[in-house]
């Protein structure tokens, strides 16, 4: 993937999880889910998935010293 | 609690921090990038300790454990989104870095001026942050004093708290600039961290037998607890009020951003971000955990904000960890305040003052940046014995207030057509909207004021850039920079 490809996947991804994070937890499903493995799991998977990602992204920026 | 046990915990922990603030002074250098950036030298480790100090204030173990009590795990959402921000570290950091270095900015402040080729710019945000941050530091100072004053029993008094958190906050700052802020942020965040671990291990377990147990109690008691909006309080529009301008936090708080041109290279920068992701995650863990103890312990409290410490005041939390807490909420907001007081004194002298007057030496400026310190102290201080509604309000609209910089930010990197009128009017009419409408309460359309002030910013610097003549010359330039070094360090 081409550098300006990778910013449009990126972006995209982060959008649509950060989307789901604010909607998905107000769905009906969740809403009437009154138990641990609904919005508290939901939330931290979320925020999991989340770290993962920036491991990921951030992993390039390590042979960059900027000395 | 015993009230000279309280005054010898907090002179014990004052004495640590000042010997490390002392060992800090060794290495300051001279001039204002090393009294306020530690000369773009930080380690990465350091970097994460003092992003995450900084970050975190007292509010969580009170304000957000004082959410889940009242509102359940819709707090926890609220703070993991918050969390998820720094994906615009991602794509921001490593730029804010990178024009850092170039151009030798001290404050994000700075590099919007020059960016957007205007003085007022620089100025106007400058004064924006002044004017939002120190309500927030002195609703900081105002929470130390409270707690105090409520473990001790009244014995030490709200004011007396209040002066001596400013005075050790003052002390760190003044001492060694920005290495002995971010040494004794490292410490303040290893407490921070540790003490929260800790107790909420010994509530889990003393209270009620074990994590597995809390959530089965949580289940069968409070159901409603475990969903949005459940028990009202996290309903659509106070979720999306509270936590969208949080998002933006990385961006929009300068003693945060600023953050972003210390570590000593992109790779240290890279174990920041990790690190704090780290910090946060389990920090906001146990903050929520906190908050469904109470909730499960102690359901008859009248103000949220008292579950934590009526919770330390419960026999299942030995005294000694107690005060440990009590200590770790303190080193939370301690750590928040002196960067702030940091940050700000920094643009005063760079953004304010080094514009207002030409051919200033570096010198002249240092100093200048330097008495800012004890000014903006006093300032906060007089603010927080006040305690006039104002303060609150300011306080709570500063994310709202600040978020109207993160257009300007965005299209300083993004947009070539951005202009300097259009920065002035985000800013300028989206930070008084912010306030007015978070003073007045009044929310239109029952959207809350940090959605207003980011549309409104927003619409204002798209439709003010259409119009007005961006500085074309300075953007080719800037843009063409970052440009090429992301490319050839291949960095999105």
């Amino acid at each position: 993937m081409s550098l300006k490809q990778q910013r449009i996947f990126w972006t995209i991804l982060f959008l649509l999880m950060i989307m789901a994070a604010f909607i998905v937890p107000f769905t009906p499903l969740f809403r009437d889910l009154s138990r641990v493995y609904g919005a508290f799991l939901f939330w931290n998977i979320f925020a999991l998935v989340v770290i993962i990602c920036l491991g990921i992204i951030t992993a390039k920026w390590r042979n960059f010293n900027g000395r | 609690m015993d009230a000279n046990t309280i005054y010898l915990a907090i002179f014990l922990y004052f004495v640590v921090g000042s010997i490390i603030a002392r060992l800090a002074r060794r290495k300051l250098g001279s001039g204002v990038n090393d009294f306020f950036l530690a000369g773009r030298t930080l380690g990465g480790i350091v970097s994460a300790l003092t992003y995450s100090a900084t970050t975190y204030s007292a509010f969580m173990l009170v304000g957000l454990a004082g959410f889940t009590y009242i509102g359940g795990v819709g707090a926890l959402g609220f703070e993991l989104i918050y969390l998820s921000g720094l994906v615009l570290v991602a794509f921001f950091g490593p730029r804010l870095w990178l024009v850092g270095k170039r151009y030798n900015y001290l404050t994000p402040t700075e590099m919007l001026g020059d960016r957007y080729q205007s003085k007022a710019v620089a100025i106007v945000a400058a004064i924006a942050a002044v004017i939002f941050l120190i309500p927030y530091s002195a609703v900081q100072l105002i929470g130390i004093g409270a707690l105090v004053e409520g473990l001790s029993g009244g014995a030490i008094p709200f004011l007396i708290g209040v002066v001596i958190a400013a005075a050790i906050a003052v002390y760190w700052t003044w001492t060694g600039g920005l290495r002995a802020v971010a040494w004794t942020d490292s410490l303040q965040a290893a407490v921070m961290l540790t003490v929260a671990i800790l107790s909420v291990i010994f509530i889990a377990y003393n209270g009620f037998g074990g994590f597995g147990n809390m959530f089965t109690q949580l289940e069968e008691r409070y159901p409603a607890w475990l969903t949005v909006p459940g028990p009202g309080f996290f309903n659509i529009h106070a979720f999306v009020g509270l936590t969208l301008p949080w998002f933006f936090f990385s961006l929009s708080n300068p003693q945060v951003s600023q953050r972003l041109f210390m570590p000593r290279s992109l790779n240290q920068m890279r174990i920041m971000v990790m690190g704090f992701l780290i910090f946060g995650f389990i920090y906001t863990l146990v903050s929520i955990l906190w908050g469904f103890s109470a909730r499960l312990l102690l359901p008859d409290l009248e103000v949220a904000d008292a579950a934590t410490p009526a919770l330390l005041g419960l026999d299942i939390v030995p005294a000694s960890v107690a005060l440990l807490v009590m200590l770790g909420i303190s080193a939370a907001a301690i750590s928040t305040v002196n960067s702030i007081i940091l940050t700000l004194s920094s643009m005063v002298t760079r953004d304010v003052f080094k514009n207002l007057r030409d051919n200033t030496s570096e010198n002249r400026e240092l100093l200048v940046g330097r008495i800012f310190v004890p000014i903006f102290t006093i300032f906060i201080l007089a603010f927080a014995t006040l305690r006039l509604d104002l303060i609150a309000a300011l306080s709570v609209a500063s994310s709202a207030g600040l978020l109207v910089m993160v257009p300007a930010l965005i299209g300083a990197f993004f947009w070539k057509r951005g202009t300097a009128a259009a920065v002035l009017a985000s800013i300028i009419i989206g930070g008084t909207v912010a306030t007015v409408l978070q003073y007045s309460g009044f929310f239109p359309l029952g959207l809350w004021p940090g959605v207003w002030s980011g549309l409104i910013s927003t619409v204002l610097f798209i439709g003010v850039s259409l119009l007005t003549r961006p500085p074309e010359q300075k953007a080719e330039e800037f843009l063409g920079y970052l440009q090429e070094e992301l490319n050839t360090k291949k960095i999105i």
